[in-house]
């Protein structure tokens, strides 16, 4: 019973409350689904809404804008009134009148052409009855006569019939051009409006195109779409399989392809010079992410999508960061645009000797960057060593040796082990190079002598002689005095706690209580040399530095024994020595000392950098840095610095500025302090990021396996070592020593803008190799490197690859030359005509007057110069090397040679030089010059 | 660097605001005053260097004065140009009636100091019948080196736009130079072998008169000028 009641009681109970409670509940989730379905999970929808407005806006903007120009444009005013008033002619007045009349007299005779008309089809088809009725007749043998006789009349009827119909088809054909001339005016002035409201249509379809609905006053435009490009086989998965990438960061930043948002913020701006790179590297081909990193795929969140989240290994590179992947596909950053920092922080990474310790992939053959020290004992005074080992930057802060932090005591074991095992070595170079003879640092005049040839024949193109000058440097960082809190360790291994400014620095000495952050030279500063070496020493090393160090990239400067004395001379009053306490000096000899210093010599791999005697099989102490770049913040020890933010960057940042921050009581670190300015470091940290895992597929490189860029990278490295641009600006960059020579660049050394199309490859190698003088007016000298053969031709080969010259091979046949062709040339260099001689020497004769006013010496020219690059520059010298001294003597060439052909006039000249000195007995078949390849052959004529 | 950078650009405003400023109108000048006066030599002028000839001698001869500075009787110092700087409006900038002439005589260039309207045709002659080369130092006008051999008596340069100085030099016979003066308002002079000068037809106003020297540097004078006067302006150059 109870439980029938219990039936009845449910039945007679409400739900509703709770059913409009689901009910509101369900809507309520269903708005919240679609919502967060569309909007909240989907930001670039928003993002993509919010660009097509801005888009739209703009395109109406420019609309307006356009409407606006013309309406006060009085060109189109003036059209527009003249429409008007045209168009008013056609309905009334004179024009009206003449056209009404014209177009009664047309109906009137189309009525009458219809008829004509009507009445020819008639005959025609009357005719084809009668020449049937003819077929018929002669079938049936029936008389032809009558039947023929209507045909003929017939025939003069369609005759006269067309003739009628002719006439009044021209009758009517000139009335509708008298009509169409009068309406004339108004066509041309509506041809005339559309055509200067062109932009106008334009940019109003423009508009309209973007609006895909309309719903009466509201305007629908494109429904925001994921975009992504597909990079196929970009990536590879865990199995090695080629696997393609996807980007979609299109699909927030939108406009990223389309100028003119320029000035939006992100995401809608434009892409940075956009019209180069993304015309180099057209997005639906290269997507985003193989430059940019982030996670391309993505749309989720910003944070996602530029992959600023946990265990992702590619976040987003930002700043000076996004060079960081140039180089995956071009080998030669240091050759192509937007690449500075990328390039800079390779070339700071190669000449700082990083590679001595860390091993890099691509960079495992670099030589050592440091000094030989096989003979250092004869080089160096003893107590300089000790003062240098245990903190170089004291010395000199902008050497490239790093302050490894050592204690004096340990600073004199490592030049108690240096001084020792380098001790035979050096016995036996002093026994073959003794005291030289005629230096007198107290003599005024041999010091100022010295002084002055330093300042004459090139020294400061690489080296700086005063403290806190610079020679040209390795950086492009500006010195920074630093506050090192002192720490209870006292180490080094402090935090720097701000930046001092940099004034607060006068001399090489930082303050007491700071750090000078310098950028390194390529070069030492000389300022306190006679404190640190010898007098035997330095004129040795001046007359030829490869007599003491087989590998050293100094050269010499070809420097007669009078010379360098003087410069021995004047180098001596740079500094004095400073010797040690006498019990310092005795712990150099002896054996426990020499043993603690080889082992910190091993410790410290002092050998990545140096050759030194018994330890020619030391390997790298560092860790390998070729994936350094795709560290996770996992990977990386922080040791006890809780303080440092945890990113790659900060990490990295912290690191190079203070190495041994990360070690702790247990973790012992070793790495040396470089004391390098920050954006240094940044510059290091882009090369560092450029250190990933990742390999590009070939399709996607920028010319794989090529090798003009292979001799581009590696004549590079070669120029950075032989500094060959403290003197010489190549394709526009470098040539430090100019600065000494603003006053008359003449005298400075030459600027080398396409030498490799200039001269001939042969010569090339031949000066390289024992370089002449070429310009008897400097007196700078080019030194001789005693560059060994491979080395030559890899200068000679980057330069041919500048100027991409692909076929340097020249052949001329210099016994085909006419002797009338000789004869003019000649003539065209004589006096009389463009006196060539007046500053040019040729062969060993000498032009009148000074030295300074000479130029080259001609009879070089068959075997310097490219017979192509003879025609170019005497054409116009000017535009091969601007403010050159050689003036143009064409377009003005003489009218009596060669009838005043010029280019005629220009090649007899050319072929001259090319025997200029050559009698005329050997003038056959000269090979001038033969370069890798020998594909071309060109005769001179 | 970047101060460098901040520099230059400033400098680049400047010149550009410079330029707008200067901008000069030709109007007619009625009641126009002058300013003359003379140029002299403070304290002992310095006998004038020597240069020694070596080549081309029957011609260019064995040895030359210096054209560097020359001071006449009474100090007056030559080939000083005279400009009033900052001259806003005044007569109309005419073309010369003759092209200025420019000639290269005895391995020296005459005048030392040729100042002419911009856009002029300088008409450059070699009397000398040897090789000698026009080699131009420019800034705001093409720089240019041009051969002119015994052949060529005449060539002519057009230089568009005011510049002041231009270094004229002679690459083949190295003591050679001049200098030119392009000028974009017709207010200028060069003083003569007495270190007398004298512009006319200025309009009634202050102005700042500027006098260059090439080895004895630049300075300026503010002048008064009145209708239909005569401003008097003598000053001092001498070696920095």
């Amino acid at each position: 019973m109870a439980r029938r009641d219990n039936e009845i009681d449910e039945e007679k109970k409400s739900r509703s409350v709770l059913f409009l409670l689901s009910a509101i509940a369900l809507l309520v989730t269903g708005i919240w689904a679609v919502w967060n379905d569309n909007i909240s999970r989907r930001p670039w929808k928003l993002f993509q809404y919010e660009f097509r407005n801005l888009e739209y806006e703009r395109a109406q903007g420019a609309l307006a804008a356009e409407q606006a120009r013309l309406e006060a444009d009085p060109q189109y005013q003036d059209l527009q009134k003249q429409l008007v008033a045209a168009r008013q002619s056609l309905t009334e007045g004179e024009t009206a009148r003449q056209i009404a009349d014209r177009q009664a007299q047309l109906a009137a005779l189309e009525k009458r052409l219809a008829v004509v008309d009507l009445d020819l089809r008639f005959v025609k088809s009357e005719l084809e009855e009668a020449w049937y009725q003819l077929d018929h007749a002669r079938e049936f043998n029936q008389p032809e006569e009558p039947r023929r006789a209507r045909i003929d009349k017939l025939e003069a009827h369609r005759v006269e019939t067309k003739k009628a119909y002719d006439d009044l088809t021209h009758q009517k054909e000139q009335l509708e051009n008298e009509v169409k001339e009068l309406q004339a005016g108004v066509k041309t002035l509506e041809d005339k409006v559309v055509e200067v409201a062109a932009e106008r249509t334009k940019l109003e379809q423009k508009v309209e195109g973007m609006v895909v609905l309309h719903l009466g006053p509201i305007k629908m435009l494109q429904v925001p779409r994921i975009e992504q490009t597909v990079i196929e086989e970009y990536d590879r998965n865990a199995y090695k399989q080629p696997v393609a990438r996807v980007d979609r960061c299109v699909s927030c930043h939108t406009g990223i392809d389309k100028p003119g948002f320029e000035d939006q913020p992100n995401p809608f701006r434009t892409h940075p010079d956009r019209e180069h790179l993304l015309a180099m590297h057209p997005p639906d081909k290269f997507g985003c992410t193989p430059c940019h990193d982030g996670q391309g795929a993505s749309v989720n969140s910003v944070a996602q999508a530029h992959g600023d989240v946990p265990f992702w290994e590619f976040p987003l590179l930002r700043g000076e960061k996004v060079q960081a992947r140039c180089n995956k596909c071009h080998m030669d950053v240091a050759d192509i645009s937007h690449t500075d920092h990328i390039a800079a922080g390779q070339k700071l990474f190669e000449n700082l000797g990083c590679t001595g310790c860390h091993l890099v992939e691509g960079l495992e053959d670099l030589p050592k960057v440091g000094p030989y020290l096989r003979r250092i004992g004869a080089k160096v005074d003893p107590s300089w060593l000790t003062r240098w080992v245990t903190n170089p930057h004291q010395f000199r802060p902008s050497t490239k040796m790093p302050n490894f932090l050592f204690t004096p005591e340990q600073g004199t074991a490592v030049a108690a082990y240096l001084l020792k095992a380098s001790a035979k070595e050096s016995e036996e170079w002093l026994a073959q190079y003794p005291e030289p003879t005629g230096v007198d640092p107290k003599s005024a005049a041999l010091v100022a002598r010295g002084r002055e040839i330093t300042e004459q024949i090139g020294c400061k193109g690489c080296h700086a002689f005063a403290p806190g000058e610079h020679g040209p440097r390795l950086g492009a960082g500006t010195d920074e005095v630093v506050n090192v809190a002192t720490t209870s360790a006292g180490d080094g291994a402090a935090p720097y706690d701000g930046v001092v400014p940099a004034a607060a620095h006068e001399g090489a000495q930082p303050p007491e209580g700071t750090q000078l952050r310098s950028s390194k030279d390529i070069a030492p500063n000389l300022a306190s040399v006679a404190e640190k070496t010898n007098r035997r020493w330095i004129f040795h090393w001046l007359k030829n530095p490869r007599h003491f160090s087989p590998v050293s990239r100094m050269p010499s400067l070809r420097l007669a024994d009078e010379e360098a004395a003087a410069v021995t001379s004047y180098l001596l009053t740079l500094g004095a020595p400073k010797p040690e306490p006498a019990e310092r000096l005795a712990a150099l000899g002896r054996p426990e000392t020499i043993a603690d210093g080889e082992k910190l010599v091993r410790k410290y791999g002092c050998a990545g950098c140096h050759d030194i005697p018994g330890m020619e099989n030391e390997s790298r102490i560092g860790v390998e840095l070729s994936t350094f770049g795709g560290k996770t913040v996992e990977e990386l020890f922080f040791g006890d610095r809780y303080d440092i933010p945890r990113t790659w960057d900060d990490w990295t940042l912290n690191k190079i500025r203070t190495p041994r921050t990360y070690a702790t009581e247990r973790i012992e670190q070793v790495m040396p302090q470089f004391d390098l300015p920050d954006d240094d470091i940044k510059e290091l940290k882009v090369f560092l990021t450029s250190r990933s895992e990742h390999v590009v597929p070939v399709k996607y490189r920028y010319k794989p396996n090529d090798a003009v860029q292979k001799q581009i990278v590696d004549g590079e490295r070669l120029i950075t070592k032989y500094n060959c641009t403290g003197c010489h600006q190549i394709e526009g960059k470098g040539g430090f020593i100019r600065a000494f020579y603003q006053d008359n660049l003449t005298l400075a050394p030459p600027a080398f803008f396409g030498e490799g199309a200039k001269v001939q490859p042969d010569w090339l190698f031949g000066f390289l190799k024992s370089p002449v003088s070429i310009r008897p007016w400097l007196k700078l000298r080019m030194p001789t490197f005693n560059l060994s053969d491979e080395d030559a031709k890899t200068l000679v080969d980057y330069f041919t690859a500048r100027a991409r010259n692909e076929a340097p091979f020249v052949y001329v046949d210099t016994g085909a030359i006419a002797p009338e062709t000789i004869a003019a040339a000649k003539q065209l260099m004589s006096p009389d005509y463009f006196n060539c001689f007046s500053c040019h020497v040729q062969g060993d004769k000498n032009p009148e007057g000074p030295p300074e006013g000479w130029a080259p010496n001609l009879a070089m020219a068959k075997h310097r110069l490219n017979p192509d690059w003879i025609v170019q520059w005497i054409h116009d010298p000017q535009k091969l090397s601007p403010g050159t001294k050689m003036p143009s003597f064409y377009p003005g060439g003489p009218d009596d040679i060669f009838g005043g052909d010029e280019e005629k006039q220009i090649r007899a000249i050319r072929d001259y030089l090319m025997v200029l000195g050559t009698p005329a007995a050997d003038r056959v078949g000269t090979q001038v010059a033969q370069g890798a390849g020998g594909a071309k052959a060109q005769t001179a004529h | 660097m970047h101060r460098v950078m901040l520099g230059a650009v400033a400098l680049l405003a400047a010149s550009v605001l410079a330029a707008q400023v200067s901008a000069y109108e030709g109007v007619d000048v009625a009641n126009g005053g002058s300013v003359s006066g003379e140029v002299k030599y403070q304290g002992d002028p310095p006998a004038p260097a020597k240069i020694a000839v070596t080549k081309d001698n029957e011609v260019c001869g064995k040895e030359k004065e210096s054209p560097d500075l020359i001071v006449g009787a009474d100090k007056g110092i030559a080939n000083v140009v005279v400009r009033i700087s900052n001259i806003q409006k005044g007569k109309k900038l005419a073309p010369a009636a003759t092209p200025p002439v420019f000639d290269q005589k005895g391995c020296e260039y005459s005048p030392h100091v040729l100042a002419f309207p911009a856009g002029s045709t300088v008409q450059i002659l070699n009397s000398d019948g040897i090789l000698h080369n026009v080699h131009t130092t420019s800034t705001a006008n093409p720089s240019f080196n041009q051969a002119q051999p015994k052949f060529k008596k005449t060539i002519e340069a057009k230089i568009e736009k005011p510049e002041m100085p231009i270094k004229v030099q002679c690459d083949a016979h190295g003591w050679m130079h001049a200098w030119w003066v392009s000028e974009d308002h017709p207010y200028y002079a060069v003083t003569d072998a007495k270190g007398a000068f004298k512009i006319a037809d200025v309009p009634p106003g202050d102005y700042e008169l500027e006098f260059w020297h090439e080895t004895l540097g630049k300075q300026t004078q503010k002048v008064s000028v009145k209708a239909k006067e005569d401003a008097k302006v003598n000053v001092q150059m001498t070696k920095k």
